[in-house]
């Protein structure tokens, strides 16, 4: 504010207006500025204090509802509790609203103290000190023009970095045109296998469903491959893979790769004959230098999945393929090369119309469920931990889900569209072992973290996952557990079978073998067996007790996990692939 | 002054009087008891007639032109801007108002078409019908926004020419992001980040009350640099204005090139006389002209490609956008909690993939609508450097009729005209 010029020596009745407007702005307007600051401090108190989130109220209520029968004392309890909180809520509500009146007329008495100061003290003008209006007319617009021009390239180069730095973070839905709606479910245009004619099959890596368990009570707990003891045939596989045989009727599916080329392999499971074997075509996006992973993981390790005549394979690169019975190729996507470490060993899973890959990886992971006539995204979630484990499908008291096992965590997801359902943080290290599932119980057990049991319940709309217990004594590397009836089998690397009591982890019994675990243990009825490293298989009852049903031999380094079907087994060995019979079927 | 006093007195009246049946909301308490909650009974809704809002704008914007082109009084004009401000401000809380009309009106043409009630059609169209008459004596004194604004500019300076011309590219912007934001379906942007409704209202969102008060702050020097740099609707105002009929001027009779309004006025509307002389050969101007002139597709082409670059971070603004990056986030395990937005997502029905492809199609439509804005954007640029460079001749001190907010603070200046009461 300019003060009176000091003209006259006389002090005016401008000077003492000029003096009181000054003084009265000033006041008003530290007052103001308190105002202001205390409407801000309290605002951001309010923003940090949720008064029902009060952690005091949120136990009281948790121990009112844990109560067998209702506490009085609790009540009142509460009941004064809320009581305060609303007080506070809206006290200081009221203190907002009368802190903004009195910021209102601080402001308003401010401006008009200045504005009288102002006309107390009007501003002359004074032409004669500007400079002539020639010199800076044709100055100022040349000036204008070139900060125009310079601030237009700077919008220009802003948008630039824009578009650098800008990436949009959420899953890109692929070939959609635009303006088509988005698909929510794919009308079936044929019948899809029911649950009883997957279990009459093997279509994915652990059986129907993904999680160890078969019904077939008649396979054979006894064979010699050196011998040909109840050996149906064997098979040689052109290229080498660790991922496991799969099969619907009479065809057994398996894909083999190296860095130079990826194949999948159909055999007649009468014969052992090999009916096809297709080279995977170059897809958009295959990389032209397969990825590095690690030897033992190899380029063919996920399994494949199969449901009635499309078969469906992944390999190390990312490249996705869907075959028919005769092995034309219905379609194929590469889905980008997985960033992991190892090298992608996550099997595929097809239930219904849907394909759900698992596509863990150490960026941008996802769990895709693509339309499996067309291959076409019907839905994905981001994914972020890596895992090398691969999906199971329950069929749970609250419907069907989807459970995927992380390196963090274990998730579950509805299969029909991918929201997730619940989540349980409870593992560490590098997780490739899948979920098992019996009685409501979901079951993960990973070396360097814990097996965990996790029970699902109901609150209201939401599944809420409760831990039951943890154990870590002996935990698998590579092989999944499995649980059956009432206990929990544990197949590790250092060749333990550990069965645990499923609702207690109380140890029933414990195994220990020469051979590592790597081929995930699997019941077929009655019985379960485990395959070592070496190819020494260990067939027992489950139960209690440790009850030996047969020691068969391959003799061949196993890692992979056999498929199940009547009367037979499929073992793939790294050598070859063999079939076994028990001895009353082999007959034809 | 008692004619003025009264009519501030009744604003305050009316403003004071709209202060009871506040609601403020709470969960309500959780009973289990057999209690009977208690039928909420809400005040009954206090409608103000349009027709009162339509007259008091009307009337208001006539006051003000007569106060401008007739009397020559700002403080005449002063004393409506204190009545606008508490009637359309904190009386009717800054709705409705002619810069969010702009919206409704054109998202008939570009958005989704929703029918425009005939009051906001009034509200967008008076202000620009007074403009093409009087000049803009919407905002001398009508405007709530430029009310609070001007009622806070209490020692204005004026800011370099060059750069007044540059800033006032960003009401350009915000009025093409408005479009956008409607074309796209992103929602009315400039009610979204109205900065001073909160304080109309008393309440609002911190963080649009903090920049409402930074520019109140800023507008104590920089007089009104709402309404000069960001105001979409004063980019239409100023394009009526340009044209108006009669408009304020600095003087009443013969400019005597005193130059003792050269300064005056703080938002640099007044245009300085030509030079006789040139600061450069005639053909040299002509040259510039004519390489701008042939620039022209080009400046469309780079500002077009440059808006759909840009277009990933403009699609930002859309919520579609914001809860798809939102859910992705979460199902990465990147956030332990929800937000209100992502609880109902998870609530619904919809999946994730649904709402990807959603937001993919929202992406889509930003791509072609940042282009349509970056060539809008790239207009504005060419137009004011083809208007830099085009030399109209004016001896004298003259008003620029598009910038000129008819605020009256030239008048007392000249000395032409018989003294005035003096404002600041």
């Amino acid at each position: 504010m300019l003060r009176p010029e000091k003209k006259a020596k006389r002090f005016t009745a401008y000077d003492a207006g000029w003096w009181a407007a000054v003084g009265v702005a000033t006041v008003s307007g530290l007052f103001s500025l308190s105002v202001a600051t205390l409407l801000i401090v309290n605002y951001l108190q309010i923003q940090a204090i949720n008064p029902l989130d009060n952690p005091e109220m949120l136990e009281l209520r948790r121990q009112l509802a844990q109560a067998p029968e209702a506490d009085e004392r609790l009540v009142q309890e509460i009941r004064a509790m809320d009581l305060l909180a609303r007080k506070a809520f809206f006290t200081s509500q009221r203190h907002l609203n009368m802190g903004a009146y009195l910021l209102l007329g601080g402001v308003v008495v401010m401006v008009i103290a200045w504005r009288i100061a102002a006309r107390c003290s009007p501003k002359v003008p004074q032409p004669a000190e500007l400079p002539p209006p020639e010199a800076s007319y044709w100055l100022t617009r040349a000036r204008a023009r070139e900060l125009l021009s310079f601030s237009g390239a700077l919008w220009v180069l802003a948008a630039l970095a824009a578009a650098y730095f800008t990436r949009l973070d959420y899953p890109v839905p692929e070939d959609r045109p635009a303006g088509e709606p988005p698909e929510t479910t794919v009308v079936a245009e044929r019948a899809y296998p029911d649950w009883e004619t997957m279990q009459q099959n093997w279509p994915s890596f652990r059986g129907p469903g993904g999680y160890g368990v078969g019904i077939h009570t008649n396979t054979p707990v006894d064979w010699d491959l050196a011998s040909g003891r109840n050996i149906r045939w064997t098979a040689e596989i052109p290229l080498p893979g660790t991922n496991s045989p799969v099969l619907w009727g009479n065809r057994l599916y398996v894909s083999g790769a190296d860095a130079a080329s990826r194949e999948i392999y159909c055999f007649d499971t009468e014969s052992g004959e090999m009916l096809w074997r297709r080279a995977a075509p170059p897809l958009a996006g295959t990389p032209a230098e397969a990825p590095k992973v690690l030897k033992e993981t190899g380029y063919a390790a996920p399994t494949m999945a199969v449901q009635e005549d499309r078969a469906f394979a992944i390999f190390a690169n990312g490249d996705l393929v869907c075959v028919d019975a005769d092995g034309d190729v219905k379609w194929g996507r590469n889905l980008g090369v997985p960033d992991n470490h190892y090298g992608h060993s996550s099997s595929l899973l097809a239930f219904r119309n849907l394909l759900f890959v698992q596509y863990d990886q150490r960026s941008n992971g996802k769990l895709s469920a693509l339309d499996i006539e067309s291959g076409r995204e019907v839905w994905t979630v981001p994914r972020a931990t890596i895992s090398w484990a691969s999906p199971a499908y329950v069929q749970t008291a609250f419907g069907p889900q989807l459970v995927l096992v992380s390196s963090k965590d274990v998730r579950a997801y509805d299969p029909m569209i991918g929201r997730e359902l619940w989540q349980v943080e409870c593992l560490s290290g590098e997780v490739a072992t899948g979920p098992a599932y019996a009685n409501g119980m979901f079951y993960v057990a990973s070396e360097y973290s814990d097996a965990t049991a996790i029970r699902i319940n109901r609150d209201g709309d939401t599944l809420v996952p409760e831990i039951v217990w943890q154990w870590y004594e002996a935990l698998p590397d590579v092989a999944s557990p499995l649980a059956v009836g009432n206990h929990l089998y544990i197949a590790t690397s250092r060749g333990e079978i550990v069965c645990l009591d499923a609702e207690t982890s109380e140890v029933a019994w414990f195994e220990e073998y020469d051979e590592g675990f790597y081929s995930s243990p699997i019941f077929m009825g009655d019985k379960i067996y485990a395959i070592d490293k070496q190819g020494s298989g260990y067939v027992f009852r489950p139960g209690d007790s440790y009850e030996l049903l047969g020691e068969p031999k391959l003799g061949q380094e196993t890692v992979a996990t056999p498929a199940f079907t009547d009367g037979r087994i499929y073992i793939r060995t790294k050598e070859q692939l063999v079939c076994v019979e028990n001895p009353h079927d082999s007959g034809n | 002054m008692i004619y003025r006093l009264a009519l501030v007195t009744l604003a305050l009246a009316a403003v004071l009087g709209d202060q009871a049946g506040a609601e403020y909301r709470f969960p309500m308490p959780e009973f289990e008891s057999g209690y009977e909650r208690p039928q909420m009974e809400a005040p009954p809704p206090k409608l103000t007639s349009p027709v009162v809002d339509v007259a008091l704008l009307a009337g208001l914007m006539a006051l003000t032109a007569f106060a401008v082109l007739k009397l020559r009084s700002r403080n005449w004009v002063l004393t409506l801007m204190v009545v606008s401000l508490f009637y359309f401000g904190f009386y009717r809380k800054g709705c409705v108002c002619p810069v969010g009309a702009t919206q409704n009106v054109f998202n008939i043409l570009i958005g989704d078409g929703a029918p425009v009630p005939l009051l906001i059609s009034i509200f967008f169209l008076l202000p620009l019908i007074f403009a093409l008459y009087f000049g803009r004596v919407f905002c001398a004194a009508v405007c709530p926004l430029g009310a609070i604004q001007e009622a806070c500019a209490v020692q204005p300076v004026q800011i370099p020419r060059t750069a007044e011309n540059v800033l006032g590219m960003f009401a350009y912007a915000y009025l093409g992001l408005a479009m956008l934001g409607l074309y796209t379906g992103t929602g009315f942007l400039i009610c979204r980040y109205d900065p001073f409704v909160g304080f109309f209202r008393l309440g609002g969102s911190f963080n649009m009350l903090m920049a409402g008060g930074v520019l109140l702050v800023i507008g104590i020097f920089i007089a009104r640099p709402y309404c000069r740099f960001l105001c979409p609707y004063g980019v239409l105002l100023r394009w009526a204005s340009i044209f108006s009929r009669r408009h304020a001027s600095v003087t009443p009779a013969e400019c005597i090139q005193c130059r003792l309004c050269e300064t005056s006025c703080p938002y640099n509307a007044i245009n300085l006389p030509t030079p006789a002389v040139q600061s450069e050969p005639r053909r040299a101007g002509a040259r510039r002209l004519g390489w701008m002139l042939a620039a022209m597709p080009l400046v469309i082409a780079a500002a077009g490609l440059a808006g759909v670059l840009a277009h990933p971070l403009l699609s930002r603004l859309h919520p579609v956008i914001l809860l798809a990056e939102r859910i992705a986030a979460e199902q990465r395990g990147d956030f332990g909690d929800l937000t209100i937005e992502s609880e109902a997502f998870h609530a619904s029905q919809q999946s994730p993939a649904e709402l990807y492809a959603q937001a993919d199609a929202v992406r889509r439509r930003f791509r072609a609508a940042s282009a349509a804005f970056g060539v809008f954007l790239g207009l504005a640029f060419w137009g004011r450097m083809v208007r830099l460079s085009v030399i109209r001749k004016s001896p004298d001190y003259e008003i620029d009729r598009g910038a000129c907010l008819s605020c009256g603070r030239c008048f007392a200046y000249c000395p032409v005209e018989k003294p005035n009461d003096v404002a600041a």
